[in-house]
This record gives C-alpha cells, structure tokens and sequence, in this order.
C-alpha cells in the first residue's frame, strides 16, 4: 500500500527551502548522483508521506480502544501538550542533524559513503518537513498561544548549539562522525518512531512507517562503512584505526542514551498513549542492539586480523577475549569496540554527573575523572565548548557550588533567538510567498 | 555470537521471523559461508544496503533461539522483461545446514509472499538453475511452477 504525498503550503515550503539553501547546500547534488548511487531508486520528494490503514483505535494507555484524534482538540489536553513537545523536539533533530552532517560531509574519503550521507541529510530534511506538516496542517490553538509560523520559525532558526537535545549540539570532528553518528544517533531515532507508531494522534502516528522506513538505510549508512574500517583497522598502515573508533563511540554513546529521556520517566507517555515503551525499557533495548552492533564489527575485525583462523576459530578467540577481558592469541581487549559503561560521561538522565568511568567504576576523584574522560574522547573533541563547558559543570557539581539539578539544565550555549535568516538580517524563514516568491534565492531546488 | 547451530537441538521450537535489518549482515555472511564455503562480507552489505533502502520491510530473517539460522531477499519491482505488472521477486536465499528441515524457507517465503501482496503484487517470480534440484523442489513446495518465460543467455 503507497503512502499519501503532501506538500506543505506554499510559505513553509518555500521557508524549508530557503533554509536549505543555507544550511544545507550540498541538496542539488543527490539530484546528479542519484543514478550513480541509487539506481531503480524512486527520485526523492520532498514532502510528508502518511501511511494509510493504520490502526483507528488508541492502541496504549488510559484510552486505549477509543478512536484514535485526528486533530489537537480531540486529543486529551495532557497528551496534547506533550505531542506538541515531541513534535518540536523531533523536528529540532531532523533539521539539527543535517546541519551537523553538513560540516564534515566534504571530508569523506570514499565517494559512496559522502552519497549514501547525503541521502540522508536530504531524508532528514524530509522528516523535518513532515513534523512541520505536522504542526501547520491542524489548529493547535487549543494547546498553544504559538502560532504555527512562529513554531515553524522557531524550529528553522535552531543552530548546533541551541537545539533542544544535547546530541544535536555537538560539532563533528571529521567525516568518522558522520558514520558513527548514524549507527549510534540515528538508531535512537529509530527507537523513538518506532515508540511512536502507536501514536494517540493519528496523523503522527501515520507519519511513522515512511520515515521508519528511511531511517533502516540511515543505519545501514552507519554501520556498513565502520565494517569496511574494522576490517581496514586490521592492516598496520590502517588510517581509521580500532582506537579511534572506540573514541568516536565514546563521544555519543551517552548523548545517544541521553536521547531517551530519563530512565525513571516516561510512563507518562505511555499512560497518555503517544508511545508504547517506558524510557529505561527502550534504552535497555537500545544497549543490547548498540552491544550486538559493537559485536559484529568486532568479529569483522578478528576474521582481518587473524586471516589464517577459521570462522569458528575466529570467533571462539573473539569470545574468549570479550569474557576473560584479558589478551589472548595475540589479540587485546583495548584493540576491540566496546560501549562505555552507560553512566560514563553523563550530563543527563539518573546517572548524571556520577563520575562513573567507562568500565563502571565510580571514581571520587574529580580531576581523574576529568582525566579519564579526557582520554577516552576524540582528540579534536576536547577543545570543543561542549567538553569545557562539561568540565566546568562537573567541578561544580563535585564542589557543590552547583547542584545536579541545575548542571543538567545548563547548556553550552543558549542561542534560541528570533529567527532571522543569515541573508537578510531582518527577513524571517517563512515569508509571505507573495511578496518574495522564492525568497530571494533564486529558483528553489527539488532533487 | 553463538552460533545457531549450538542452540538449535534445544529450541527447536524458538523461531520467529522478523524483517531483516543492518545488523543481520555478519550473520548473513555466516550463513552463506557454512553454504558456500566462502567469505564474502562485502557481497552481502552491498546487497543488504540495496534491499534495506529499497524496502526493508520486504526481506526476512528467521531466528532460532534467537539467532539468526535463515534469510530470504526480494522486492516488488515492476516493469522489468516486459512485465510491466507488479512483481515480487524472490532473490537470495539461505539457511544455516544445520538448521535445515525445521520449515525455516517455508517461514521464510510465507512471510514475503505475504508483503509482497500487500505491496499490491499478486505474482511472486523467482529463477532457479537447472542443476539446483534442491532449490527447485523448495520452490515446487512453496506453490511456484514453471512460468511462461524462457530465461536465456549468450556467453560473451
């Protein structure tokens, strides 16, 4: 069963596209290497795709069998709420990954990697374009005094460093990010609209299958290129090596977990039918599917390393090793992948600021723990405002000068200002279409 | 990761069948190389990129005991041979030796078969070579017979 196609009015689409001339102006290429790439590939559209025969009936919580809402009024006023939250916060990642993307996107040194990325920074920019559909395609008066284009120029004003989630704030280092990124980053994606394919709303809730679909090659985008490195990282003259992987890991393991919400909430969610799944739950279940990723990277490596051993062989060694934590054959525990303990590097969440190294042990000590952090992290990372600002707060809070509480809220930067587009200073994202039909921008750009 | 043959004796019963995803590729690689006897990490994400961003809803694996023991491959194409009406193509498929004569392909193809409908194909192709009697009496048990199509070739 096709999906129905929607176009947003002609402002939103237009302000989408001149936000994309700016923030991502890589999109016209997808249109040339398409064929080279994705051959018998559907072109790609850019609109909000719905599913159609999604269930009717409030599939979780306290109404659950009850008609599914197909606008905001109808929604209980709690669920309402916290819908509008989840929308904004959705489309902040959509919108806040491509401008991550963008910055190491020309670094890549394969050029299918660098094509597959960016597809997925178009497919981001298109999920972004459906929660915008979202929010301009009913009345949430009843819910907010916002109206819909000041929603909208919120979300497009948004840079790295001022979106909601913290994983969306980081700087990437090099185009090793942009991989590890979708197979850690995108992956809690994937958690989330899958969460929300039971949706109470059902326009969000038919949102979900198009975009679940899209993101199953986000992740493919991610791991099939750290397979070829681990299989590289077995050669002596390896550029991407184990150890710089394991760092990378190291750098959005915890925003990844943090991307869940806290462990001890969202019942609420549940309770009010907008997921299907408890915080803690879905980050278990994230964990065991980040360890089984980490496993077969780590079992690509071992067949390279040891070329001479069987598969069976190969992976009895790799088993050995992981268990005992000890050297065995030749082969280390520090030369494989492996996820930091889930307290390691926390700023948010039940494990926040607990100084918890990456094997799980506590350690009392402040500047160790900084220490410990420090060499567990990408080299570029460290002279980030991101890692400072975290040092800073993690003195803090082990000084108690500042409290846990106030360490989690702060942010690196809290840049959420009026939304006024880089090329005029005075001119917003969404526009009256009649006075600048393409904003200034010359004609406007649909792979 | 355990292999499945070290766990099928005692759960048999333990099958399920889910779409296939990015993280079946190093058991796919296994089970092609118990089959095959060869290595062919490559091949398969190559092949599992293109059936993931194609329709990963489509292609299956099926576990046993929670490990994955099969997998089948395929997509609803249309237009291709002059068959301009929807297809599911059934392309690669392979389970485990050891967790063969459990109804894994049967499983397998069931699952397909089914999306593919929904995807609104309503003929599912596939093409076996001659020598593979195996494969063909599979296939001859799943309900598929011989089409009116000749498969032809020219050796360059």
């Amino acid at each position: 069963m096709s999906d129905q196609q929607r176009q947003l009015p002609r402002p939103y689409h237009e302000a989408v596209l001149h936000w994309q001339r700016h923030n991502f102006p890589e999109y016209p290429r997808l249109e040339q290497e398409w064929d080279t790439f994705f051959p018998k590939d559907d072109a790609f559209c850019l609109c909000a795709k719905l599913a159609q025969n999604t269930a009717a009936q409030i599939e979780v919580g306290d109404r659950r069998g009850q008609p599914k809402a197909t606008a905001p009024q109808d929604l209980d006023p709690d669920a309402a709420q916290q819908l509008l939250g989840i929308i904004r916060a959705q489309a902040s990642t959509e919108f806040g990954s491509i401008q991550q993307h963008h910055q190491t996107l020309a670094r890549a040194n394969d050029p299918q990697d660098q094509a597959w990325v960016l597809r997925v920074m178009a497919e981001e920019l298109r999920h972004g374009y459906q929660m915008i559909h979202l929010l301009t395609s009913a009345d949430w008066s009843p819910v907010t005094d916002t109206k819909p284009q000041d929603m909208v120029e919120e979300i497009l004003s948004m840079q790295t460093g001022s979106h909601v989630l913290a994983a969306f704030n980081l700087e990437y280092d090099s185009f090793v990010d942009n991989i590890v990124f979708a197979a850690l980053i995108d992956r809690v994606g994937k958690y989330q609209l899958s969460m929300q394919k039971v949706n109470a709303y059902k326009p969000m809730a038919d949102s979900m299958p198009p975009m679940l679909r899209e993101e199953a090659f986000h992740l493919a985008t991610g791991v099939i290129p750290m397979r070829r490195w681990c299989e590289e990282a077995a050669k002596p003259d390896a550029l991407i090596t184990m150890a710089t992987l394991q760092k990378v890991v190291c750098k959005w393991f915890g925003r990844g977990l943090e991307m869940f919400g806290d462990e001890r909430g969202g019942e609420t969610n549940v309770k009010l039918g907008l997921k299907d799944k408890t915080n803690r739950v879905a980050q278990d279940e994230y964990v065991l599917e980040v360890e089984h990723m980490l496993d077969d990277l780590n079992q690509r490596h071992v067949r390279a390393r040891f070329p001479k051993l069987s598969r069976d062989e190969a992976d009895a060694l790799y088993a050995r090793v992981k268990t005992s934590g000890e050297a065995i054959g030749g082969l280390a525990p520090a030369e494989l992948l492996r996820a930091p303990d889930r307290a390691f590097f926390r700023r948010r969440g039940e494990p926040a600021f607990q100084q918890v190294g990456v094997d799980g042990k506590k350690i009392d000590d402040v500047e160790t723990y900084i220490a410990h952090v420090r060499d567990h992290l990408p080299e570029a990372y460290l002279a980030s405002l991101d890692v400072k600002h975290w040092s800073d707060l993690q003195r803090a809070v082990s000084a108690g000068t500042m409290t846990r509480k106030d360490a989690m809220k702060s942010m690196p930067r809290l840049a959420r200002v009026g939304g006024a587009c880089p090329c005029a200073n005075s001119v917003r994202w969404v526009v009256d279409v009649d006075a600048s039909a393409d904003g200034g921008h010359g004609n406007g750009v649909s792979p | 990761m355990v292999p499945a043959s070290a766990i099928l004796p005692q759960m048999a019963d333990d099958v399920r069948v889910r779409p296939l995803t990015e993280l079946d590729i190093e058991a796919v690689t296994r089970i092609d190389e118990r089959i095959t006897a060869h290595y062919r990490p490559e091949v398969w994400e190559r092949r599992i990129a293109y059936y993931l961003r194609r329709d990963p809803d489509a292609s299956q694996v099926a576990e046993v005991g929670g490990a994955v023991a099969g997998f089948m491959l395929g997509e609803v194409r249309g237009g291709e041979f002059g068959l301009e009406e929807p297809t599911g193509w059934i392309e690669f498929f392979g389970v485990d030796p050891d967790a063969r004569g459990r109804d894994l392909g049967r499983r397998l193809c069931d699952a397909l078969l089914v999306h593919f409908q929904q995807q609104g194909a309503q003929v599912a192709r596939t093409m076996v070579a001659a020598r593979d009697a195996d494969i063909a009496g599979f296939l001859g048990a799943m309900g598929f017979a011989a089409a009116p199509l000749t498969a032809l070739e020219k050796r360059l």
